[in-house]
């Protein structure tokens, strides 16, 4: 009966031990192909942007991390990716970002790659349309949500300001919902050190969830690399600035025939042909970006740039101008809003801010709706170009923690 | 009539198969007996030989084949 | 205070399994610790309600006072009476507190205050000591075991649905060391099949494949919402619904297993089903069966003795309707659950035309491996089809599109 005992419980025996060993021990996992990092730097999947391996890899080498949200899928030929591929310039873009990613999850994805981005460049897009009241969308949240880089982050906070907020609104997305990290988040949010139980288990989980990462996420050739290898095609061996110019302008007219809205015929089909645009007047007349905890999360992004030392081109892409006026977006709030938070940026000593809020109504400038495209691209990529090409120059960043508080949310800032 | 060909007989209703000489064939594998059938045999059994067999009592592993049947029947007359 | 939901990850299996060794040691040389196993079971009942759940952990406690007073009296009312109104009562009465969970969320736009996890599986095992009782199959219910039976950790949320007699019969004391060794190998063998079925073939098709279906059948929705990500929608939620309820079934017979009780499998190769019926033999078995038992063969029985219609086809048709119908309704008070009822009644109803059609040209009809295979493919697409009706998708592609 020993026997027969031993052959059932045996196998699982083995089988724990394996898998407890595969996780927990300290894996030697070896480099990422040059293919596969290329794929992760264009692909803005979530196993990308909540893992750490293919960004930490990539950003040793010399990728710059290109940080923004549903604008950096538009991948057309003056697509910043494109650009660099097709000239040979001395970056590449590591898009870090995708429809739904808004400051607090690019706090936490920020946290795989921090040590690797002290000391050097990045580039950051930031979107008017992250600053509802709401802030963070928490579905948007659970679906880039990461455990190991929430992990990686709680081991290292400190009782301040920022870290104690952070830790309060992670709090309050449902994906932070696991037992463990949860108490560790109440803990730092209450400004007490972790137990030495609770860092040597969450050191433990973070070596599982690290091989997990290593082990699992795979890097295909993704739509994305096609995309944006049919977009190079477009593009000239060489040319001008005017003549970029001129082809940005052609490609533009040539993609946007089907409405006077200057939107992109194919997202003008699949989003709002079919009487579904007419649905859509005045539809954002309440539309309101001044106020929300956004500009708090984003003070978080701003603590860490500062804290490691990272110098940091901002974007501010403006609205397609013809679709803020069909729709009845504000723009004298829209233009406060923006005004916020330059103002956030220009007290704390960030001084690299390329606005262009207010270039909604050149043409070809948007690719739809609220999306950078052709023209803008390459607008930006005058700007981010040369700040990529030089020598890195010092920062000097003031931080101020009153932009965690509750009446910044609430100021109005400008006229 | 005894039990044995009552139960011959009201299987024979159901199936149109004769089922005397094979007595330990499974009815319910076989697909011979439905639901329907078997609540039409309770009630046969019921009407034919006074014997009543409450749904709750049928267990299918009792009464799968003839000579089950005829078993159970005799134990609940 | 933590909360640990039923086989929901990798960790409850091993608190759940190191909390069980005890129990298991003891079974092994003979002896059932009866008190280590209601201490464990209690405490893991309580980890289910813990933090936000706490409502439901009363709502739990409310409704295991009201079966056990309804039981238990209608257990001492039936030693000298068997009066029908008191016996049609006493089942209403047991009922209504699933009923009123759930018509709550149609009626009031929320879920009931009454609700938690598993309410559907303990009425069915309360009802069916009730009807035992009535038929007299049933001499006696003593409340211990009752408790035991309503409350059997493994089984609580979400069955299989065990029978009160070969339950107090498994628990009464402990199996022979054989056996016992016997149950514990097919439980490691379950345990396993389990954990393929549900973490790895159920997260495959319904949490990697499914949200891409769905969006690919949004996005592309031609005339009445048809598309081929529609069609591949039906497919591989098919697939989910399966993997992750067979799954979840595995794990619940081989904990009981563990616990010495043989509680009964859910699911045998369901979609090696030849036609609707056998379907039904396969599928979610223990619910059906219940079905089968408690439903239609009491509404036949009671449609043939009382000769309300004269004619058998017509008795089953009628029958198989209120069944399914009522299955439909215990899924829940939406248009989606009671049209998967009674797709599957219409469903069974030609089926059984086609089997007596069968029957009567049983020499002109050919029947080989082929009609065989067709006979599958078809039952397959038919079952399919009323899964894509059964998850509700159709609800939101027709009713509420997504704005986007």
């Amino acid at each position: 009966m020993k026997q027969r005992l031993w052959q059932i419980f045996g196998p699982v025996l083995c089988a724990v031990l394996l898998v407890a060993g595969l996780l927990l021990a300290p894996l030697p996992l070896g480099r990422l192909s040059h293919g596969a990092l290329r794929s992760a730097a264009v692909s803005m999947s979530p196993n990308v942007l909540a893992g750490e391996r293919a960004k930490q890899q990539a950003l040793a080498l010399d990728y710059v991390p290109f940080f923004g949200s549903s604008e950096l899928s538009r991948l057309d030929p003056f697509h910043p990716s494109a650009l660099a591929a097709k000239y040979h310039r001395n970056y590449r873009p590591f898009l870090v970002g995708a429809a739904g990613t808004q400051s607090l999850t690019h706090f936490l994805s920020d946290q795989s790659m921090l040590t690797q981005l002290a000391h050097k460049k990045a580039v950051f897009i930031v979107s008017m349309q992250w600053f509802t009241k709401r802030g963070q969308n928490p579905q948007a949240f659970t679906f880039f949500y990461s455990p190991l880089q929430t992990i990686t982050w709680l081991l290292q906070a400190r009782n301040t300001v920022a870290d104690r907020y952070a830790a309060r609104r992670l709090l309050t997305m449902p994906a932070c919902r696991d037992q463990q990290i949860k108490s560790a988040l109440l803990t730092v949010a209450g400004g007490q050190p972790l137990s030495h139980l609770s860092r040597q288990l969450l050191t433990a989980r973070l070596q599982m969830l690290r091989n997990e990462d290593g082990l699992f996420s795979r890097f295909a050739v993704t739509p994305n690399e096609r995309r944006l290898a049919r977009a190079e095609k477009l593009l000239p061996a060489t040319a001008t600035p005017a003549q970029l110019e001129a082809l940005a302008t052609a490609v533009g007219r040539a993609n946007t025939r089907t409405n006077t809205l200057g939107i992109d015929d194919q997202f003008y089909r699949a989003r709002l042909a079919g009487g579904r645009l007419a649905k859509l007047k005045g539809s954002q007349r309440h539309y309101d970006y001044r106020f929300g905890p956004e500009y708090s999360d984003f003070q978080l992004l701003l603590t860490q740039f500062a804290r490691h030392d990272i110098d940091v081109q901002f974007v501010i892409p403006p609205i397609n101008a013809k679709w803020a006026a069909y729709t009845g977006l504000s723009m004298p709030k829209y233009r406060q809003a923006v005004t916020k938070l330059r103002t956030q940026l220009r007290t704390q000593g960030f001084t690299r801010v390329l606005d262009l809020s207010e270039d909604g109504d050149q043409p070809y400038f948007m690719q739809d709706t609220i999306h950078i495209g052709w023209r803008g691209w390459l607008r930006m990529d005058r700007t981010v170009a040369p700040f990529l090409a030089g020598p890195r120059q010092p920062v000097h960043y003031r931080l101020d923690d009153r932009y965690f508080t509750k009446s910044w949310r609430q100021a109005t800032v400008g006229g | 009539m005894d039990i044995q060909s009552t139960v011959n007989n009201i299987l024979l209703d159901l199936t149109g198969e004769d089922f005397s000489t094979r007595g330990d064939e499974n009815l319910f594998d076989t697909g011979l007996l439905d639901s329907m059938d078997t609540v039409q045999l309770l009630l046969e059994l019921q009407d034919q030989l006074g014997i009543s067999v409450p749904v709750s009592e049928f267990d299918r592993s009792e009464w799968e084949t003839a000579n089950k049947i005829v078993a159970k029947a005799a134990s609940l007359a | 205070m933590p909360n640990l939901q039923p086989y929901a990850d990798p960790q409850y299996f091993l608190i759940l399994l190191v909390a069980l060794v005890p129990l298991m040691v003891g079974l092994y040389h003979g002896h059932r610790l009866r008190l280590w196993e209601t201490v464990v079971s209690l405490a893991f009942i309580v980890l289910m309600f813990t933090g936000h759940k706490w409502g439901e952990g009363l709502a739990l406690l409310a409704y295991v006072a009201w079966q056990f007073l309804l039981v238990l009296g209608y257990a001492r009312y039936r030693r000298a009476h068997n009066g029908t109104a008191t016996f049609v009562a006493a089942v209403c009465a047991s009922i209504a507190p699933l009923a009123v969970v759930k018509v709550t969320p149609a009626v009031a736009g929320h879920p009931s205050l009454l609700g938690f996890l598993g309410i559907s599986y303990l009425t069915f095992k309360s009802v069916q000591v009730l009807m035992e009782l009535r038929d007299g199959a049933l001499k006696q219910v003593s409340a211990v075991d009752f408790g035991r039976f309503l409350l059997f950790l493994p089984t609580l949320s979400s069955g299989p649905i065990d029978r009160y007699r070969r339950f107090v019969a498994d628990i009464a004391g402990a199996p022979a060391q054989a056996d016992y060794v016997a149950m514990l190998g097919r439980a490691v063998h379950y345990l396993f099949l389990g954990f393929l079925y549900k973490f790895i073939l159920g997260y495959a098709f319904g949490t990697l494949m499914l949200p891409k279906v769905a969006q690919a059948a949004l996005v592309h929705a031609g005339p009445l919402g048809l598309s081929w990500g529609l069609v591949g929608y039906m497919y591989v939620y098919s697939m989910y619904l399966f993997f992750d309820f067979a799954g979840y079934s595995l794990f619940a017979v081989a904990i009981s297993l563990v616990m010495g009780v043989d509680t009964p499998m859910n699911f045998k190769r369901p979609f090696a089903a030849g036609n609707i019926k056998e379907f039904w033999n396969r599928w979610h078995m223990t619910l059906s069966f219940w079905f089968r038992d408690f439903v239609f063969m009491r509404t036949t029985f009671f449609i043939m003795k009382h000769k309300l219609i004269r004619n058998r086809v017509r008795v089953s048709q009628v029958a198989y309707l209120i069944n399914f119908l009522v299955m439909g309704f215990w899924h829940g008070v939406t248009w989606y659950y009671i049209v998967y009822g009674l797709f599957h009644a219409v469903a069974i109803i030609i089926n059984d035309y086609w089997l007596r059609f069968k029957k009567k040209h049983r020499q002109q009809l050919p029947h080989n491996r082929w009609t065989q295979a067709l006979a599958i493919f078809i039952t397959f697409n038919v079952v399919c089809f009323s899964f894509l009706i059964f998850s509700g998708f159709l609800d939101k592609l027709w009713f509420c599109p997504p704005h986007r």
